[in-house]
């Protein structure tokens, strides 16, 4: 499994921040100035409301596998960017990009109605803007 | 792994009877319960369709509309008491922790105006006599009635009391009756039971609808104040995304609450 963990700071980080406010809770849990690249495998995706939730398993730079929750919009508003409840499935190996928790949990957001980073699958992207 | 993207089994038979409605509305609304010498409509405005939100700020302050200066809208003493209270998930004051929205915590209704935030569509589906709004967030929907006043003493409620007519190009919804249980918008602002909403609907052009809301509302605001969100045409059928407290709770455990505590090491 490949395994590296990239995080990107990003100049233009509140355009992003502004992209992404349609989430119900908001983002201010969130550095939306950040963008981190998680590189590992699919544990779970619960396709449900408020919304869709994706369980990574990423290996840190000292090796150890760390269980990330990836967040994205809801169902229904990812069905109108293309995704589907078989987007993903466990076994996965996927590049995900997400705004990381700002206390250091290994939480993120990855999309909500106008915005998905990108997320690519066994080598494919799915849709994002 | 549920799905709870739920179409609208039961709705869009109802769109389906309500569009061959729409093929008649040059007619005049029924005029039952009107006053005499109301003025004739000769002219329906075609408002229906699916709408979604463009941008979506999230506060009604045209002055503020990211909702960075929430204070700056004149609220009296007891609506900032409510509002320093509010500890909501957007503007200024947006926070994970100790989350006190209505609509987070325990799935209430959000309330006619705070609909008008969210990145779900509403359609409008106009008759002689009223026009219904359906929502997609949550279920929800209310009539515009066309073909009567306001009851005398109306129960205070969540979608509260909606009548209409239109004026030229524009539906006109009057709106009274509302219980102070949600907020006008997604940063915490409070109304209470006397709050008077008059919506102006219109559509720009054939993929744009505008909607300009007052609110008049004397126990929490000391003056009148007027927002505009803009909405365009959606291709997307309408959906139903319901708000499931357990759910919610699950999602608050998995990822709000983690988000917000200092993780062990």
């Amino acid at each position: 499994m490949k395994s590296k963990l990239y995080t990107l700071y990003l100049a233009t980080g509140l355009l992003l921040a502004s992209s992404l406010v349609s989430a119900h809770h908001g983002t201010s849990g969130y550095d939306m100035e950040k963008v981190t690249t998680l590189n590992g495998t699919v544990t779970s995706f619960n396709w449900s409301n408020p919304h869709c939730l994706v369980r990574i398993d990423v290996k840190d730079s000292k090796g150890d596998v760390k269980d990330w929750v990836v967040e994205l919009a809801a169902p229904t508003l990812m069905t109108r960017n293309g995704w589907t409840k078989d987007s993903l499935k466990p076994g996965d190996e996927v590049v995900a990009e997400t705004h990381p928790a700002k206390n250091g949990a290994t939480t993120g957001l990855s999309g909500a109605s106008t915005s998905i980073l990108k997320f690519v699958v066994n080598g494919h992207a799915l849709p994002f803007r | 792994m549920p799905n709870c993207k739920l179409r609208l089994n039961i709705i869009l038979p109802v769109i389906a009877i309500f569009s061959s409605i729409l093929q008649a509305q040059t007619v005049a609304p029924a005029a039952s319960a009107k006053k005499q010498d109301a003025p004739k409509v000769t002219h329906v405005p075609d408002l229906s369709g699916s709408w979604a939100v463009v941008g979506g700020t999230p506060s009604w302050d045209p002055s503020d509309p990211r909702g960075l200066k929430p204070d700056e809208l004149p609220m009296t003493a007891w609506a900032l008491e409510k509002f320093k209270a509010a500890r909501p998930p957007f503007g200024a004051n947006a926070t994970f922790e100790a989350v006190n929205d209505p609509v987070q915590k325990y799935c209430d209704p959000p309330g006619i105006t705070r609909l008008y935030g969210y990145p779900w569509q509403f359609a409008l589906l106009q008759s002689p006599g009223v026009v219904y709004m359906l929502y997609e967030f949550t279920g929800l929907w209310r009539p515009i009635w066309l073909d009567r006043e306001h009851p005398k003493s109306p129960d205070s409620t969540w979608m509260g009391d909606s009548i209409g007519r239109y004026e030229g190009d524009t539906l006109v919804i009057d709106t009274i009756g509302l219980n102070d249980k949600t907020w006008i918008d997604q940063v915490g602002h409070p109304h209470s039971d006397a709050l008077h909403l008059i919506e102006r609907i219109r559509r720009v052009d054939q993929d744009t609808l505008e909607v300009i809301v007052t609110f008049d509302d004397p126990k929490a605001y000391t003056k009148p104040f007027t927002g505009k969100r803009m909405f365009k045409r959606s291709s997307s059928p309408m959906e139903v995304t319901l708000c499931s407290l357990s759910e919610m709770q699950s999602f608050d455990d998995e990822v709000m609450k983690t988000t917000t505590v200092t993780p062990k090491k």
